[in-house]
């Protein structure tokens, strides 16, 4: 096996699906790069059985051939070596693998192609085509908020579903939750799927990668993406969902009203000063127009901060874990932020006030 | 015999090949010498098929030669859960959503938290109980359709979920499919737009038991009436079993067809009324049990003395107690509970006794001066007297100014009209009916 091909690109590809390699897995070949090399093209694959990705290179052969290569070792020689022409090459040699750039030789040891897996590709799905960075959109806006604990595997999920008029994209830890609707058109017998949290960061890098519009298929075990040269497939949770909506308040009691910046610099502020759970108390008092938060740390200190806000309804004096809402700022665009009470015992509402309005955020109070 | 075979197995492949492919794998069923091999997932499903699948089938027929084939079938993640534990004794400082309310079954729409072991049974929702005992017996036959009716909050839902609950763990061969009428409604209407009626028909009547929430929203909507009565016949006809509920008898639903009306009844129609005050005394301590919270017995008959027809209610108030006994991490005391009562009941409506004629004029069509006459035609009468009975009953005003009120009449002709009104609803059900009605509207 021999060929030639962009270093930058070899690069790339390599960065990206060295992230799926799996690590300390009982089946050493997992953690390889295989590569399959046919006329004009090389193929890198790579999985840890939960997530696959196949990624297709141009090159020139000479010699066509598969290989495995330790993940780790090929991309950390890789991101060192550099070429004034850009141009790689890579050749077996005795079992080995040598690769050679201008100024640059490695030999890096193979291991034996037969156990590596293949990817498995879905058969009889439902098929769609959407734009990548919508999805991106959609996995960013929410998938902070899924459960890291693996002890109900629908909750450690993005849970995504069809509805009216678009793509729902949901993520819950029971603490909090995000939700992101999008407007993208759907065939009508999408199912719904749950895609595991842990896989989310490679859909991700796969699909900036492939910017373009990607196809999508998906089954009762797997969803895949398929953009010219990238396939990707994650195992997805047969699960179920738990009807969230039905959490979400339907009233509030009392609505803030702030300057999202105003809001995150006070919370910062309160954070030096909160306890081992992160606490920061609201005090939210419409009649003498106050918004202020408080945090106390018996080793530390205390701090109080006024926010300047737009106030209506009861008083209200609720304590709330900083990092569950300091959350939620990344997928608000919108310089205004609305938060609503609706008692002691019932979640935050955070949306924001202008612009994009299709987010919303839930944060659950604490309880001392 | 799979763990004999993976015996086999493990010597024949690596020890990395073996942990990595098969450790997770089981027999889930064998049917007619076809063998379910349950794994995680679909690379595992995959790659035992293309690397392993001759060998495993091999080994398998030396052991058992009426093996035939080998499928794989990867293993739902709800099946392996309960493997890790939860930490012990770590509490987090963060309310957690109740999000194990909401589990819903995807392919039957029933929310498995209904069942018979939380439905308290009393007197007055015995017989709803007893007709869904019945169905569950033997269900297509016995009552078809059973026909559940009662204000909001009675737990007619709970009562139908757990019907079908219930069939499910008996008849796990049954399909069947819980739904509220108004989603029936909007499904149906979709498919017109999309001109889908036909695989929208085909999708319910795929069923064998259908339970069918809220039927009044159906009222004035003629397109779903006639849809649903086609729907009716199909699934009677083959034996199916038919479940609604609906706020009011059928036939005092205003805006339905006879011919529906007619089908409704033709099964079982029970009532659930308002619970006795003993029955809600059960309730609020079975929904005190699943809080883990205890309440003194005085507390207690105070809850289920205060809050009188409404299920739900008791719910929301226990929950707010239970959420303040948390916080403030003591029992209540009774004034406690009395102000939380009084902050979250509906407040008693105050009507004035004109409103009051005007409601019950314009229900039985008539006009609101001829209440106050001394006319005693018969489609009169009958509100006057209504009027009077309500007047007492609800707004406990006293009997001479109802008199005085309602054109000057002796408090005696009042007495004997609200008596008299007293004692018909005991055996006369339209008028019950009326009078319930009325004072919905109330």
């Amino acid at each position: 096996m021999k060929f030639e091909t962009n270093l930058q690109k070899l690069k790339e590809s390599v960065a990206l699906v060295e992230r799926v390699a799996g690590k300390h897995i009982t089946l050493p070949v997992l953690s390889c790069i295989l590569i399959e090399v046919k006329k004009n093209i090389a193929i890198l694959r790579a999985t840890n059985l939960d997530v696959g990705m196949e990624i297709s290179l141009p090159i020139k052969s000479q010699n066509e051939g598969i290989v495995a290569i330790p993940a780790k070792t090929l991309f950390s020689f890789l991101s060192q070596i550099s070429d004034q022409n850009h141009v790689v090459q890579l050749e077996l040699v005795s079992g080995n693998i040598q690769i050679t750039s201008a100024k640059t030789r490695g030999v890096i040891k193979t291991m034996p192609i037969e156990d590596f897996p293949s990817i498995p590709s879905i058969l009889e799905a439902e098929q769609f085509t959407l734009s990548s960075e919508l999805f991106i959109k959609g996995l960013k806006s929410v998938y902070y908020s899924a459960s890291v604990s693996s002890v109900k595997p629908e909750l450690s999920s993005v849970y995504v579903y069809k509805d009216t008029g678009g793509l729902a994209f949901v993520a819950t830890d029971s603490f909090r939750l995000a939700e992101k609707k999008l407007k993208i058109s759907i065939p009508s017998q999408f199912n719904d799927i749950l895609i595991p949290f842990k896989n989310v960061s490679e859909i991700i890098r796969a699909l900036e990668y492939i910017k373009s519009d990607v196809e999508v298929s998906s089954n009762k075990n797997l969803i895949s993406f398929r953009a010219g040269d990238v396939y990707v497939v994650s195992r997805v949770i047969d699960g179920v969902f738990p009807d969230y909506r039905q959490i979400i308040p339907k009233s509030f009691t009392t609505e803030a009203i702030v300057l999202k910046q105003d809001f995150i610099n006070a919370l910062k502020v309160s954070n030096i000063f909160s306890d081992k759970f992160n606490q920061v108390h609201i005090v939210v008092d419409p009649k003498t127009k106050v918004f202020e938060i408080q945090t106390k740390n018996v080793d530390i200190g205390e701090n109080k901060t006024l926010v300047d806000a737009a106030l209506t309804g009861e008083r209200v004096e609720i304590n709330f874990n900083y990092k569950y809402i300091a959350d939620s700022f990344q997928s608000i665009d919108s310089d205004s932020i609305s938060l609503q009470f609706s008692g002691l015992n019932r979640p935050m509402v955070i949306r924001p006030v202008s612009g994009e309005q299709s987010f919303m955020y839930l944060a659950m109070p604490m309880n001392r | 015999m799979w763990q004999t075979a993976l015996i086999e197995i493990e010597g024949a492949v690596s020890q990395a090949n073996f942990s990595t492919w098969f450790k997770e794998t089981r027999i889930l069923k064998e049917e007619e010498g076809v063998i379910f091999l349950g794994v995680p997932n679909s690379f595992t499903q995959e790659w035992l098929y293309k690397k392993f699948h001759n060998s495993i089938l091999r080994i398998l027929r030396q052991m058992n030669d009426r093996v035939r084939a080998l499928e794989y079938v990867v293993i739902k993640d709800e099946e392996r859960r309960g493997t890790e534990s939860k930490k012990g004794g770590f509490i987090a400082p963060t309310l957690s959503m109740p999000l194990q309310d909401f589990y819903i079954n995807k392919e039957d729409n029933l929310n498995p938290r209904y069942t018979f072991d939380n439905f308290v049974v009393g007197p007055f929702n015995e017989l709803a109980h007893a007709a869904s005992q019945t169905v569950i017996k033997n269900p297509g036959h016995a009552y078809n359709p059973l026909f559940i009716y009662g204000d909001t909050g009675r737990g007619k839902t709970h009562l139908m979920q757990a019907v079908g609950n219930q069939i499910k763990k008996l008849y796990p061969e049954k399909k069947l499919f819980y739904m509220t009428s108004e989603r029936f409604g909007s499904e149906l209407f979709t498919a017109i737009q999309e001109n889908k009626v036909q695989q929208f028909k085909d999708r319910y009547r795929k069923y064998d038991v259908v339970i069918m929430d809220d039927i009044q929203f159906f009222a004035n909507k003629e397109k779903f009436q006639e849809e649903l009565f086609h729907f009716f016949n199909t699934f009677k006809d083959s034996g199916r079993q038919l479940i609604f509920s609906s706020d009011k008898h059928p036939n005092i639903i205003t805006g339905l067809e006879d011919r529906l009306r007619g089908r409704f009844s033709a099964g079982m129609v029970v009532d659930i009324p308002e619970p006795d005050l003993e029955s809600r005394m059960v309730i609020v301590r079975a929904k005190c049990t699943t809080h883990n919270i205890t309440l003194p017995d005085d507390v207690v008959e105070h809850l289920a003395s205060s809050i009188e027809d409404n299920i739900r209610e008791i719910e929301g108030i226990i929950n707010i107690i239970s959420c303040q006994t948390q916080l403030k991490n003591k029992q209540l005391s009774l004034n406690e509970i009395k102000n939380i009562l009084k902050n979250n009941t509906k407040p008693k409506k105050t009507l004035s006794v004109k409103e009051v004629v005007k409601i019950v004029s314009d229900f039985y069509n008539i006009d609101e001066e001829s209440i106050n006459n001394k006319t005693r035609r018969k489609e009169v009468v009958r509100p006057r007297q209504v009027v009077m009975y309500l007047l007492r009953e609800d707004f406990s005003m006293s009997f001479p100014s109802i008199g005085e009120k309602l054109g000057g009449r002796d408090h005696t002709t009042v007495i004997h009209s609200y008596e008299k009104v007293k004692e018909e609803i005991k055996t006369d059900t339209l008028l019950s009916q009326e009078i319930g009605q009325v004072r919905s509207m109330l």
